[in-house]
């Protein structure tokens, strides 16, 4: 079943001499439950294509259909509260909330919707992710390691459609990046999650299902294993 | 930027300061604005308040003369000692006659007052200053005031008659002076003799008064301590010396004890306005520096010095004050120049010699000086901190720019974008105080300078409504006024309204507590309805149809509205429901004696007369001298016509001069307080950019955002709202208690509408601080501001 579909996606940035074109022409589809991962040079437009497709930022020209909507028909607002209800967003950053704990970033999209959270689910996400003792820490008292869990379990929380990974092992040393891979994949079989991670080492590729390379703004399916 | 590096060769690490601040230009923009701002506090206040010692200084001067002091008694030998010490810079002998206006000194039948001073008296006090001719040069000649001319059709080289009790007196008339507001007042003439004139002919005169030495002191010697050393050099008893008190206070110069606590109070609201100004500076720089911890610590790790740090902070806000500082400062002299131009606008007559663009060298120096000082202080914390920053942490990201968090938020009650918007304020104790701090401090100065503005009413009594412009007055013997006069006068079209009052004193009555003394006075409509603000209690409506009287109130008697009072008179003794009881009335209050006010048709019942005592006048705009001679005319001799439009006049002036100030000020401070909230807010959402964007690519929408900068900003305001009404109210209760309740004795009230004023601006400077962070969130670019940060 098809979730995600990108249709002639372009993106240009600046103008005359100054102009960048980030993304050429991008079309391709993710069907649901596929790990795809996209790898590419520095600059070669992978952050840009991720920020469309999870409407932070709006392509130039082209079409991204999520589950069959077409995000880019939605005002801002409707846009915001479609994202934060079907998208996961994983950042290289980590961008937790300092003033929230663990708990209470986990659960921020769903306290953004005015949501009961599921104490099972919570529990269960904490569990998975390793972080149960650590439910009431704040931010700045967590390693890299940890803070990126948090924000995976962030991302999954509401159940979203499509989680998004920019760079998710960009910040953590090589047992914390295993770690984190190790986690997406869990969600990826175990809760049918479909996942789209944009990397530039290649050997978290290995385990996905499928690879797209973005080369000067245009995107090669490089194929997969499980497709 | 590229221009920049290419036009400069970056020679010194202190060159990438104005590159840093072209990246950072919207946060060093705030922060340059903050100082400008707290610049443009202090300079202007200061200028103000020296714009206002200006003015009072040249009203003190026409009012009250430019003498310092007034030694009585002295003979010849002692005046010449103290005319001849270096530290006094003019001296005028001053004597004077018939300084009561009686009768018995009379030009052409109207009581005459005379005056004898040597010429240096016309530099003491500029306000007998002669407007034509010359200072008498030997006994036979006299100046006289402008009514002479004006009532007598008299011109220079005439001669008047002076005739006295021990016979007339012929003077040649070489000059005229402008009236003074008590010569026209008492509807008086003026004759100025010299010195010599007036020892010839009135030494040993009865009722004149002693010789008087006035003095001006230079103003570079401490006067106080000169007249000590006066009186006890020529054993002259210091009790018996007269000091011209406002003009030594403005030039603080005196001993007074009343003046010496406005000294205090001026010193507490100075120091207010300077600590507002810091406070302003200080959580601007703290605000600022500690967002760039990172950048700093991003120096270090390229090798900076601390020692280089802290430089490199400095110089930064040197930079921010090279721009800052001077536009503080050219707002601050734009304000007063619009100052200025209001007092010659409102009255041009007395202002025409305040220049069009003063400026104020204090006020300029305070602002600048105050505002670089501030600057450097406050910046040493910061860059101290940012000095001390690890050069790991800084790499690491996690420097943070904004405070560290101790405690999560509380969202289990609270919806997310409330419980945060709280936490964001609360979070930082430090900050917490500094921005409640802030805010609490323009509400605490508020209020605080609202006690001049009472003290203002106080001290110079504003003109009441009632206030006539001309006063026909009747006088022992020559009866009371017709009515035909009233009808007479109300036909000239010079006349704005005629307003008459019939007087029965020192009546015999009885109220519900025994016997009383009353004073009887009848009103007419306009009278009636000037009362009404001043009805404590019942209805004006019986009184004015007659069948009723209102009582003022006295707070020994206890006549309430409904009481009944009897009033007995020649006519015999009469029963008057009391139908309201008034706070105030024109009439003087006397603790025995009860002001009773009826209708002029009851006071003619009661006491069978229907002339007036007293016929007030009030006159159209624009009316000349002339309209008044007619008036006077009109009036014939039988009675006293008293002008009182030079008095107003100066009653207003001072009033509305010492208004424009006083407003000036509040005004001031308001829009202080409306910047410093809107500000403030803006720095603090600068401050957590980064988190925004993280907030927003997580799936807050610009709405929540924008209602979480409210609560933050509902927190800091509460707060400062709070603890500045506290404060606020409790100083301004000690100011007033001091400027006031010492002197006057009026018991202080909370001052609601200033209170409701500056809440009022409060909270709109909270709505317009929520509004532009609001409209930033919805442009904002979530991408970029991830990336940016």
């Amino acid at each position: 079943m098809e979730l995600l579909r990108t249709q002639h996606l372009s993106k240009i940035y600046g103008s005359g001499d100054a102009c960048v074109e980030a993304l050429k022409d991008v079309s391709f589809s993710l069907q649901k439950g596929e790990f795809a991962a996209v790898i590419g040079e520095s600059g070669s437009g992978k952050s840009t294509l991720l920020n469309c497709i999870g409407g932070l930022d709006t392509p130039t020209s082209g079409k991204v259909l999520l589950d069959g909507l077409d995000l880019f028909s939605l005002d801002e607002n409707k846009r915001t509260i479609f994202r934060r209800q079907n998208i996961g967003f994983i950042f290289q950053a980590f961008h937790l909330i300092p003033e929230l704990d663990v708990e209470q970033n986990i659960l921020f999209p769903l306290l953004l919707d005015y949501r009961r959270p599921d104490p099972h689910r919570l529990n269960e996400l904490l569990d998975i992710l390793g972080l149960s003792e650590r439910r009431h820490h704040l931010p700045g008292q967590l390693s890299g390691g940890q803070q990126q869990r948090v924000a995976i379990g962030r991302a999954l929380i509401a159940k979203p459609l499509l989680v998004l990974a920019d760079e998710p092992t960009g910040n953590l040393d090589s047992k914390n990046s295993r770690d984190v891979m190790d986690l997406l994949l869990k969600a990826s079989r175990h809760y049918q999650q479909t996942i789209l991670m944009i990397t530039h080492n290649t050997a978290l590729t290995s385990s996905v299902d499928r690879v797209l390379k973005v080369s000067d703004g245009v995107l090669t399916d490089l194929g997969g294993v499980r497709v | 930027m590229k221009q920049l590096m290419k036009k400069r060769q970056m020679k010194n690490y202190l060159d990438l300061v104005p590159v840093s601040a072209l990246v950072h230009r919207r946060q060093s923009r705030l922060t340059r604005f903050c100082i400008a701002l707290s610049v443009f506090l202090i300079s202007c206040i200061f200028s103000m308040a020296d714009m206002q010692i200006r003015t009072l200084y040249t009203q003190t001067i026409q009012t009250d003369g430019a003498m310092h002091a007034m030694f009585r008694d002295l003979t010849d030998d002692q005046a010449a000692v103290i005319m001849a010490r270096p530290d006094v810079t003019l001296a005028s002998r001053y004597e004077t006659l018939n300084y009561d206006v009686s009768p018995d000194y009379t030009v052409e039948e109207k009581p005459t007052v005379i005056c004898g001073f040597d010429e240096s008296m016309l530099e003491l006090y500029p306000a007998a200053q002669i407007v034509e001719g010359r200072f008498p040069a030997d006994p036979s000649q006299a100046v006289a005031t402008e009514s002479i001319r004006k009532q007598l059709g008299r011109k220079i080289g005439d001669s008047i008659v002076l005739k006295t009790p021990d016979g007339p007196l012929t003077f040649t008339l070489c000059g005229f002076t402008g009236d003074t507001s008590l010569l026209t007042d008492r509807d008086a003439f003026g004759l100025f003799i010299n010195t010599d004139a007036y020892r010839q002919y009135f030494s040993h005169t009865e009722g004149t008064s002693s010789s008087e030495l006035f003095v001006q002191f230079s103003p570079f010697c401490r006067i106080q301590r000169v007249i000590r050393d006066i009186c006890l050099q020529l054993d002259i008893d210091e009790s018996t010396v007269g000091q011209n008190t406002r003009l030594l206070a403005l030039m603080l110069q005196t001993d007074d004890y009343y003046i010496l606590q406005l000294y205090l109070i001026a010193a507490v609201l100075a120091s207010l306005v300077s600590v507002a100004g810091i406070l302003m500076i200080s959580s601007s720089m703290n605000s600022n520096v500690a967002r760039r911890v990172e950048f700093f610590g991003m120096l270090r790790c390229l090798g900076a010095a601390p020692g280089q740090i802290v430089r490199f902070v400095r110089r930064e806000a040197l930079n921010w004050c090279r721009t800052a500082v001077p536009l503080g400062l050219f707002f601050s002299v734009v304000t007063v120049w619009g100052l200025c131009a209001a007092l010659r606008a409102l009255t041009p007559s007395y202002f025409t010699g305040m220049p069009v663009l003063a400026v104020s060298l204090p006020g300029i120096l305070l602002g600048g000086i105050t505002g670089i000082i501030t600057v450097l202080f406050a910046v040493r914390s910061p860059s101290r901190r940012a000095s001390r920053v690890s050069p790991l942490t800084a790499i690491s990201g996690n420097a943070g720019t904004v405070p560290a968090v101790r405690q999560s938020a509380y969202t289990r009650r609270l919806p997310i974008e409330a419980a945060l918007g709280l936490h964001h304020a609360a979070g930082s104790k430090k900050n917490l105080l500094f921005m409640s701090g802030s805010f609490a401090f323009s509400i605490i100065l508020f209020l605080s300078f609202s006690v001049i503005s009472d003290f203002m009413r106080h001290a110079i009594r504003p003109l009441r409504p009632y206030t006539p412009d001309l006063s026909i007055i009747s006088q022992e013997g020559s009866g009371l006024i017709p009515a035909s006069l009233e009808e007479e006068i109300a036909s000239h079209p010079a006349v704005k309204r005629v307003y008459g009052r019939c007087f029965a004193y020192q009546l015999p009555a009885a109220s519900k507590d025994g016997e009383i003394v009353i004073d009887l006075i009848s009103y007419e409509e306009h009278q009636f309805h000037w009362a009404q603000n001043a009805l404590l209690e019942g209805s004006l409506e019986d009184a004015v149809q007659g069948v009723g009287v209102l009582a003022e109130y006295v707070p020994s008697s206890n006549i309430s509205a409904g009481d009944v009072l009897t009033i007995r008179t020649e006519q015999g003794t009469y029963q008057i429901p009391v139908a309201g009881i008034l706070s105030d009335t024109p009439f003087t209050k006397q603790a025995d004696l009860t002001n009773v006010i009826c209708s002029q048709e009851l006071f003619s019942r009661l006491t069978g007369e229907n002339r007036y005592t007293i016929l007030d006048i009030q006159l159209r705009p624009g009316v000349e001298d002339q309209d008044v001679e007619e008036l006077r005319t009109m009036t014939g001799g039988a009675f006293t016509f008293s002008d009182q439009r030079l008095e107003n006049g100066e009653t207003r002036t001072i009033f509305y001069s010492f208004s424009v100030f006083v407003y000036g000020y509040l005004a001031v401070i308001a829009m202080i307080a409306v910047l410093n909230v809107v500000n403030g807010i803006a720095m603090s959402v600068s401050a957590r950019m980064k988190e925004y964007g993280s907030m927003r690519a997580i799936g807050m929408s610009p709405g929540q955002l924008t209602r979480m900068i409210a609560a933050e900003t509902a927190a800091y305001v509460g707060g400062g709202v709070l603890t500045g009404c506290i404060a606020g109210l409790l100083l301004n209760y000690y100011l007033y208690r001091l400027s006031i309740t010492s002197r006057w004795g009026t018991p202080w009230t909370p001052p609601f509408i200033f209170l409701a004023l500056i809440l009022g601006f409060v909270l709109l400077a909270a709505v317009f601080a929520v509004i532009g962070p609001a409209r930033q969130f919805r442009r904002m670019s979530v991408t970029d501001t991830l990336n940016i940060s």
